[in-house]
């Protein structure tokens, strides 16, 4: 079997980065609009991964940990952040998030 | 003695100590910053009686602030600066008096009027750069709050947005300029003595002084109403309140001055070379334009903003001709002015109590309805005019012989122009008006001035005498400081001098 | 000796400044301490001459390198003749005030005033220096000021008051010019050392900077065209106007001159000042000829007056000017007071047609009147005819033109203060206040007689021998101007002049139209320029550059707002756009 190229692995990730962009702009539910925002955090990890593979060292790796470990911890609050909105609010709609607008 | 960290630290005291009374007892609240100020004025007397002429900086306080940046808290007088400590002194104890037409929220006024008064006295104290920013923001801001909160007229809420837009702009220009300073002298200190030594050993790149010196000029000149500057001014003190309008026309105002003298010409001469026959112009243009447009006012407050405009001319015209003559006369001017305007302002306010209005055409006659405040008006408004007796006239003459000296010819000339002739005309109208001729109908009932404030002015009017009379008490002082720090003397010229006295010696 | 110098200039200022301290609510006391301190300033005067000799003691006003002020005190024969008038003359008029001013409520005012003008008065004569003499030259401008608005609440006092300092001031506009221009070529200030530099020759002086210096005399001196504020004047109290506007302080400007002579030397100033001078007399004696206002008669005599003196300094010769300058202030005073004492005799009627058969009810004041009128038409004799004898003298002697017009300023003079005197004094009286007219009291007839002795003898102190010609001149002009007015005026009811010579006695009476010229000027001129200022400084700075500014920035934020949607989905594709640019450029 052929061992994939570096380029192939950044084109996976660039695509998958790309998803994740078009889901932030046009999705209006503010789930999706996270979990789009994960897909973006989860493509530069892959880029850094195959990066550290064709480096030869873990450095990538290491910052990929980093990245799975604050990202945890920043889905929890978000999550919990989208949560106490919905309950307020009772939408998740951003479009019906606008009282901060003038 | 540190009479000046005295002076200074009394009137912020009794900021503090006003926060803690009571709004009700208004009695006291202005009984401790009459007292403070009074306190300062009287320190400041004796620091001025006890200034020894010629012997470097005296009264000095220098504690070490922050180290690494090189930041003093230095207080200290000089021939300079003791006699404008001395002017700030005796209008804040005026303007302390004259504060007694705020009937609401006074606590807050006090507290504001007391920061204020702290803030310019420690100005013109300070030799450090960042001290001598810092207490002119201390003064600036309650400013602004003052016109806003305690203001008078319909037009007060654009009088503050304008005074706090120009004063904000100028101030940032100067602080570019300073910064640019301590930058390029490459000083370790933000003293102002440490960065003259530094300079007058290797003076800034001469490239850098064609751009450090207009932006101090014109940052300062802001400041002070340079034309084409100028419209807040007027405007500004319209709307203020007397004691407000009292310490900034009279002494906060001349931060700019002081600054363009103390820093901006010792620290980028080159600069100041190339650009004072701007300075000349401009300067020329506020004595003008301001008094024709002087003449044409109906409302005495604004008489007063647009002849006090006009009088800066007279200082900028002094700096302008960059010799001792020129910039001790600046200085003269700059404390007689002060006085001056502190008077002005504080009678003006007391007629506004009268009658709510300031409109020329409807007085009248008020020298026999109140002959104190009527005679004082009387003198003021002479010494406007530059009447010899009053300490104007000393600093003008030197200015114009200054500039004369300085081979300013045409402008001297306009400006003589402007100063007796124009000067006098719009003068004379507000003394016909206001005090002579049949009396005003809107006037009857009108009060002569309280004892309090009767006893501040004419403490004004007699240091405004004093220094007319006498100008050798302020002039002895300046011009040596003047020849010791402003006009630095060039490296060169030195050299050149040892030069030719070697060849003359041979 | 000096301590008697500062003490004659001190004393009034001193006194001035007691009234005004607080004594000013005693009547007594106030005109106590004036009356003193001008009596004193006298007697030390006398002192100073008793003693002889010059003194010139001097204390710095103010040092900058280069620039030394003093107030110095220079005193010698000039210095103390004019100290004799000013203070001799002055504490007569201060006498002569206590009955004039009785009744007014501002009596202390009065006196305080009247000091301060006393102090300006010898700052001048006394100045050793230019600026000292500057700054005594604006003092005396204010204190005049003061004084001719002293009934301020009336109007037309007011705007007299105004009027005299802003000519005044245009005046010291070109003294202060001509200032800096001798102190940059000679590096001083000083009297003293200016002359010994011009006399070794070490500096020259411009004629331009002697006839900027003349400028201020112009002013003081009320030389055309800078004449128009001496007879609006007259709306001061009569005393005022004696010492004031005839005796003293116009007659600075002369005094100036003599004191500066050595300046203009030689300049073509000289020429000017002689022309300007001798102009103004004639002027001032034509519009003399109509006026029926007493007290603006004896203005415009004094004007045409300080013109023959001026004149007489511009033809070279001070020690004429400085003679006349002294007769001069004795019969004017004299002749002032007289038409003050007439003037409360008749209820402050001022019209001469109103007054009439004088002669019987006042005669003191008469005989004194008849003694002044005497003395300035130049009778011989009397005090004025010498010193105008040694005028005409100079001016025969330098500038045929100027002499002839000289002679026929004399005729006028004789005519219209004949036509004066028999109007106001002989006759029958016009008005029933005229009818009722009582003498004044001793207060005021007795400065009228001691002012009569000066204008009697004071021309034998330097008398000299007289030009047959010019002997003949004036004595020819005296009898044909009397004969001429009193042919004229002898009984009339009514001016006939204004029949006779129609429209030049209508340009006389409104003075050559000078007043309503300086108005359009002022109106049309000095006004329109203040307007376009005030326009500029509403319009276009405050307008235009400051409403602009802000206007730009409030616009400018209004249209950036239209980007700022608050939706976060677009600012996210605009950012991913942006950055997507970005990469391409940089990719490329």
């Amino acid at each position: 079997m052929m061992e994939p190229t570096l380029s192939q692995y950044l084109l996976v990730s660039g695509a998958l980065f790309a998803i994740g962009l078009l889901g932030v702009i046009v999705r209006r539910n503010l789930l999706i609009i996270y979990m789009s925002l994960e897909l973006m955090l989860n493509a530069a990890n892959v880029a850094l991964v195959a990066m550290s593979r064709f480096n030869g060292n873990l450095d990538g790796q290491v910052m990929v940990f980093f990245i799975i470990t604050v990202a945890a911890a920043e889905v929890s609050v978000g999550l919990a952040l989208i949560v106490a909105l919905y309950r307020k609010r009772q939408t998740a709609d951003v479009e019906d998030l606008a009282t901060m607008k003038l | 003695m540190d009479w000046l960290l005295i002076i200074v630290l009394l009137p912020l005291l009794a900021a503090a100590a006003v926060g803690f009374i009571p709004d009700s007892q208004r009695r006291m609240i202005r009984g401790i910053t009459i007292g403070a100020s009074g306190l300062s004025l009287l320190c400041a007397l004796i620091a001025f009686c006890t200034f020894k002429v010629g012997s470097g900086l005296q009264f000095e306080t220098k504690v070490v602030w922050v180290e690494s940046l090189g930041l003093h808290f230095h207080l200290a007088a000089d021939g300079i600066n003791i006699g404008i400590i001395l002017m700030g002194a005796i209008v804040s104890f005026a303007a302390a008096c004259c504060a007694d037409d705020i009937t609401h929220r006074v606590k807050e006024f006090h507290v504001l009027l007391n920061l204020m008064i702290g803030g310019i006295l420690g100005t013109f104290a300070s030799m450090d750069l960042f001290f001598f920013y810092f207490f002119h923001e201390l003064a600036l801001v309650p400013t602004f709050i003052m016109i806003g909160v305690w203001g008078r007229g319909a037009n007060r809420n654009y009088a503050t947005y304008k005074i706090t837009l120009y004063l904000s702009l100028g101030a940032l220009l100067a602080l570019i300029g300073l910064i640019g300073v301590y930058v390029q002298t490459g000083a370790e200190s933000f003293s102002i003595p440490d960065l003259i030594a530094t300079v007058q050993e290797s003076p800034i790149d001469e490239s850098a002084q064609q751009w450090i010196f207009p932006l101090l000029m014109f940052g300062f000149g802001i400041l002070v109403s340079l034309w084409p500057f100028h419209t807040w001014a007027p405007l500004g003190y319209g709307a203020a309140p007397t004691a407000t309008a009292m310490l900034h026309a009279g002494v906060l105002k001349k931060f700019g001055l002081y600054g363009i003298i103390r820093v901006a010409i010792p620290m980028a001469p080159v600069g100041a070379q190339s650009w004072l026959g701007v300075l000349a112009w401009l300067a020329l243009a506020n004595l003008l334009f301001c008094g024709l447009v002087a003449v044409r006012q109906k409302d005495l407050n604004l008489l007063i903003g647009n002849s006090s405009v006009a009088h800066m001319g007279f200082i900028f015209l002094g700096i302008a001709s960059l010799n001792v003559i020129g910039l001790t006369g600046a200085v003269l001017v700059m404390i007689a002015h002060g006085l001056l305007a502190a008077l002005a302002f504080g009678l003006s306010g007391h007629l506004y109590r009268q009658t709510g209005s300031l409109d020329m055409s409807r007085m009248g006659g008020l020298l026999r309805q109140m002959p104190l405040a009527g005679s004082a008006l009387l003198m003021v408004l002479l010494a406007g005019c530059g009447l010899p007796g009053f300490a104007n006239f000393a600093g003008e003459v030197t200015i114009f012989f200054g500039a004369w000296a300085a081979g300013l010819k045409v402008v001297t000339v306009i400006a003589a122009w402007s100063a007796l002739v124009i000067g006098g005309l719009y003068m004379m109208r507000a003394i016909r008006n206001i005090l002579h001729g049949p009396r005003g109908d809107d006037w009857a009932k009108a009060s002569d001035v309280s004892p309090l404030i009767a006893t501040a002015l004419g403490l004004l009017l007699a240091a405004l005498l004093v220094f007319g009379f006498a100008p050798w008490l302020l002039t002895e002082g300046i011009k040596g400081e003047v020849t010791k720090s402003v006009l630095l003397p060039k490296p060169s010229a030195v050299a050149g001098q040892i030069q030719t006295t070697e060849v003359a010696g041979r | 000796m000096n301590t008697a110098a500062w003490l004659v200039l001190l004393l009034p200022l001193l006194s001035a400044v007691l009234i005004g301290l607080g004594v000013f609510r005693s009547r007594i006391a106030s005109a106590a301490i004036s009356v003193g301190a001008v009596v004193g300033s006298f007697l030390l005067t006398l002192l100073l001459i008793a003693a002889g000799g010059e003194l010139h003691p001097s204390v710095i006003w103010l040092a900058i390198e280069g620039l030394q002020i003093d107030i110095g005190l220079q005193i010698d024969n000039l210095s103390k003749l004019m100290l004799c008038v000013v203070t001799g003359v002055g504490g007569l008029i201060h006498f002569f005030s206590l009955g004039y001013m009785k009744e007014d409520r501002d009596f202390s005012r009065y006196f305080a005033f009247l000091s301060i003008f006393i102090f300006s008065m010898l700052g001048i004569v006394l100045a050793d220096n230019f600026v000292m003499m500057f700054i005594f030259w604006e003092l005396v401008g204010v204190s005049s000021y003061l004084l001719i608005g002293f009934w301020f609440e009336k109007p037309s006092a007011a705007d007299a008051a105004k009027k005299a300092f802003l000519t005044n001031r245009i005046g010291d506009f070109g003294f202060l010019i001509g200032i800096l221009m001798v102190w940059a070529a000679m590096g001083s200030i000083n009297f003293d050392a200016i002359e010994s530099k011009l006399a070794t020759g070490t500096a020259a002086i411009t004629g331009l900077a002697g006839f900027l210096i003349f400028c201020g005399a112009m002013g003081k001196s009320a030389q055309a065209p800078l004449h128009v504020w001496l007879p609006d004047a007259m709306e001061g109290p009569t005393p005022v106007s004696a010492l004031i506007h005839a005796a003293t302080m116009v007659a600075a400007g002369v005094y100036m001159l003599c004191r500066l002579f050595f300046l203009i030397e030689g300049t073509w100033a000289m020429e000017a000042i002689a022309w300007i001078g001798g102009l103004t007399s004639l002027l001032a004696a034509l519009m003399a000829v109509q006026q029926d206002d007493i007290k603006r008669i004896l203005a415009y005599s004094t004007l045409s007056q300080l013109g023959y003196m001026v004149m007489a300094v511009g033809l070279g010769s001070p020690d004429a000017a400085m003679f006349h300058l002294t007769t001069h202030a004795s019969f004017k005073a004299l002749l002032f007071l007289g038409a003050g004492s007439v003037i409360v005799a008749l209820h402050h009627e001022q019209d001469i047609w109103k007054m009439g058969g004088l002669r019987e009810r006042m005669p003191k004041t008469y005989w004194t009147f008849l003694i002044g009128t005497m003395a300035l038409c130049g009778v011989p004799l009397f005090s004025g005819f010498f010193s105008k004898e040694a005028i005409l003298d100079v001016a025969l002697e330098n500038n045929i033109l100027l002499f002839l017009v000289a002679v026929f300023v004399a005729l006028l003079t004789t005519f219209y203060m004949t036509r004066l005197f028999v109007v106001a004094f002989m006759g029958e009286p016009r008005s029933s206040h005229a009818e009722h007219a009582k003498e004044s009291p001793a207060v005021m007839t007795v400065p009228l007689m001691v002012l009569a002795v000066p204008s009697v003898i004071a021309g034998y102190f330097n008398a000299h021998a007289l030009n047959p010609l010019v002997l003949a001149a004036s004595l020819v002009v005296l009898v044909f101007g009397t004969l001429v007015a009193n042919t004229l005026y002898s009984g009339a009811k009514e001016d006939p002049l204004p029949a006779r010579l129609g429209r030049l006695a209508k340009a006389l009476r409104n003075r050559f139209w000078f007043d309503e010229v300086y108005q359009w000027f002022i109106d049309k001129v000095q006004e329109n320029l203040a307007k376009l200022a005030d326009a500029i400084d509403r319009w276009v700075i405050a307008g235009l550059l400051v409403r602009g500014a802000h206007g730009t920035t409030e616009l400018a934020g209004r249209v950036l707002r239209l980007a700022q949607t608050g939706n976060l989905q677009t600012y996210a594709f605009w950012f991913a756009a942006g950055m997507a640019v970005l990469l391409f450029f940089t990719l490329n």
